[in-house]
């Protein structure tokens, strides 16, 4: 199989793009380097990850446990600071989707033809994301078991939800955006996992992929249908991702608190959630492509773009965070002043000039075309900012309820081993459904990829083709 | 009883062209279809495949989706049970729009969804053209084209017409009902 990744030749012409597809490939090769992933055993690596992972989400399923049993009293929420860890955790979670859904469906809606080798994985890590963030509000509920009464079904209480409240929006939201993205993501699927069965070693393996394939035969007529809903979902996804973070945002800037109510934060929102997903993309993805064998889809032309959309939402949450500060400064409001000159300088100041390091200086590193081909840079950097958005979203929470209106109301807060117990858990409850993912699922979309290539050929030869004709054009000139 | 006589082909510029061959000595398009990995640029037009009705459905479920979201929440916020939070409005326009989006976004990617479902007749795990074994190929790299007859006798020519454009791999494949 002529597969591989052909290692850049001293010749290569500087001024020539970098590729987007390494090596000389043809469709079978790519579809075989691209199932290898999954036909192959789990290595060794894999099975220490996974037990991890594992540890993790019992560590997560214990924190669960105790909250049900001993209730929210088991955090270390108090009164004023009734929103602490849990919707921290959410927020960040979700924020972490954002971007699969911005590589899946802006990108096609832009023709980006760069996002077909990263969509797959970007988008399994957002459904993962928000099924960790949708945990959150739910244990946040106090009774988690009564969560349905959020849905206005006719029972015996005879009283419906009230749609006023961000609560409601939020359920709605969530369920509404990991449906889509769901979907979204298994239609691009169908034709991988027919791919799968086709070339299943075994029959075991064959039936499965089959059984998911649906019977995906690759007809013409398929296609036909299958582009229009691709799209179409892609045009759905588009304004949805922007809604859902701008309804997460409302649970804060609908409120009255002091550093909370403000119309800059539904765009600040969802540019910081953009951000911080494009940091988690890179995260993931650099560790696996090696052992994964994706090197000559995912190349550095990936990381380089990747960067640069890093460096670009960074300054747009740079410019939320500025704005934030004048707008407290502008509106003359003593409490507003009050509860901003407290995150800058209070009792979790050093969290937030921390977080000004990581999200709004270390994104400028990627000026510099040297450090963003840098893998160990972009790594180090991209994991910096993922920690960022967490400590960006406890600074917004934390200091604003702790410092209100009142004095007397005033009180510390610091989260229990349980709060710990369950960010650091639901963190290895995702790192378990990665890990199955990157096992049972094609990680990079394979027909994409195909079609990718096929593009990229026809484009080299029309190139060719014009040079051809050109060049005694010009040599008659000369 | 139905029969596949399929031909692969090198790429999809010559599906394309084998495509319209076949149009052209009077093969009806409802008989003719092609399979490949990726879709092919252009086909629709060879085959004059009409604009997805999909387009139509998810419109219309996104605006039942959006009615609906706005409909329950007025009704059982305002009419059947006005719940005074704050002294706001029951019938509260702006609010009730958050979930009156959400609404229609999730009618109309259902819709997408379960009408492809719907026009692929799936989940349909089995095929006749899955008996071939060389078939295995449409989702990797190759490039089929078939023609469906509904007697057996029709299938000599076809086979001819479909070497005669120099496809690989010609088979009839019989279908049982």
């Amino acid at each position: 199989m002529a597969e591989g990744r052909v290692s850049e030749t001293p010749t290569r012409d500087p001024l020539e793009p970098r590729p987007l597809i390494e090596g000389a490939q043809s469709p079978e090769s790519l579809t075989g380097s691209l199932l290898r992933p999954i036909e192959r055993g789990p290595g060794r690596v894999w099975w220490a990850l996974f037990f991890l992972t594992l540890g993790g989400t019992g560590l997560f399923a214990a924190a669960i446990a105790v909250t049900l049993v001993r209730g929210i009293g088991a955090w270390g929420n108090n009164i004023p600071v009734a929103w602490a860890f849990g919707i921290i955790d959410f927020v960040w979670w979700i924020g972490f989707g954002h971007a699969g859904t911005l590589i899946s469906a802006i990108l096609v809606l832009f023709q980006q033809k760069w996002r077909a080798s990263v969509n797959r994985f970007a988008e399994a890590m957002t459904l993962f994301a928000v099924m960790q963030a949708g945990l959150f509000p739910m244990l946040h509920l106090g009774r988690p078991w009564v969560f349905y009464w959020l849905v206005p079904y006719p029972s015996t209480l005879r009283v419906w939800p009230q749609f006023k409240s961000a609560l409601p929006w939020d359920m709605l939201a969530i369920t509404t955006y990991f449906t889509v993205s769901l979907l979204f993501w298994y239609l691009g699927l169908l034709p991988d996992l027919a791919a799968a069965r086709d070339r299943a070693p075994t029959p075991r393996r064959q039936f499965w992929y089959g059984l998911f394939s649906l019977g995906w035969t690759g007809s013409a007529r398929h296609w036909h249908h299958w582009r229009t809903g691709y799209l179409l979902l892609a045009a759905l996804a588009t304004p949805l991702v922007l809604s859902v973070h701008t309804i997460v945002s409302f649970d804060f800037a609908i409120a009255q608190v002091p550093g909370w109510h403000s119309t800059i934060f539904p765009p600040y929102f969802v540019a910081g959630a953009i951000f911080s997903g494009i940091a988690l993309v890179l995260t993931l993805l650099l560790p696996v492509r090696g052992p994964l064998g994706l090197h000559h889809v995912i190349t550095d032309k990936h990381v380089d773009i990747l960067t640069k959309l890093l460096l670009a939402t960074g300054l747009m949450v740079s410019y939320g965070y500025l704005q934030e500060h004048f707008f407290a400064w502008y509106s003359g409001d003593e409490y507003e002043m009050a509860a901003y000159a407290f995150k800058r300088t209070g009792t979790w100041g050093w969290l937030f000039w921390l977080q000004m390091f990581t999200n709004v200086l270390v994104p400028h590193l990627f000026w510099f075309s040297k450090l963003r081909t840098n893998l160990v840079v972009v790594w180090f950097a991209a994991l910096a900012v993922d920690i960022g958005m967490w400590l960006e979203r406890f600074t917004i929470i934390v200091p604003s309820l702790a410092h209100d209106f009142l004095p007397r109301s005033w009180e510390h807060y610091s989260p229990t081993w349980v709060d710990f117990g369950l960010l650091f858990g639901s963190m290895g409850f995702f790192g378990l459904l990665f890990l199955l993912f990157l096992k049972f699922i094609p990680p990079v979309p394979i027909s994409e990829v195909k079609e990718l290539h096929h593009d990229l050929k026809e484009a080299l030869e029309e190139k060719e083709r014009r040079e051809r004709t050109e060049s005694p054009l010009r040599e008659k000139e000369a | 009883m139905r029969y596949w006589v399929v031909g692969e082909f090198g790429s999809g510029d010559e599906v394309k062209k084998a495509l319209r061959r076949l149009r052209e000595l009077g093969y009806a398009k409802e008989t003719l279809d092609a399979f490949s990995p990726y879709p092919v640029e252009g086909l629709e037009e060879v085959l004059e495949l009409k604009p997805s009705p999909l387009r139509g459905f998810a419109f219309v479920a996104g605006l039942m989706g959006a009615a609906f979201g706005y409909g329950v929440q007025w009704w059982t916020n305002a009419v059947d049970w006005p719940l005074n939070v704050g002294n706001r409005p029951p019938h509260a326009g702006p609010a009730f729009v958050p979930i009156t989006f959400e609404m229609m976004v999730l009618f109309a990617a259902l819709t997408l969804f379960l009408g492809l479902m719907w026009l692929y007749r799936f989940p349909r795990p089995h095929h006749p053209l899955f008996e071939l074994e060389s078939f295995r190929t449409a989702s990797t790299g190759g490039f089929w084209v078939s023609v469906t007859t509904e007697r057996r006798e029709e299938t000599e020519p076809v086979l001819r017409h479909l070497r005669g454009l120099a496809a690989r791999n010609t088979s009839v494949v019989e279908e049982k009902e």
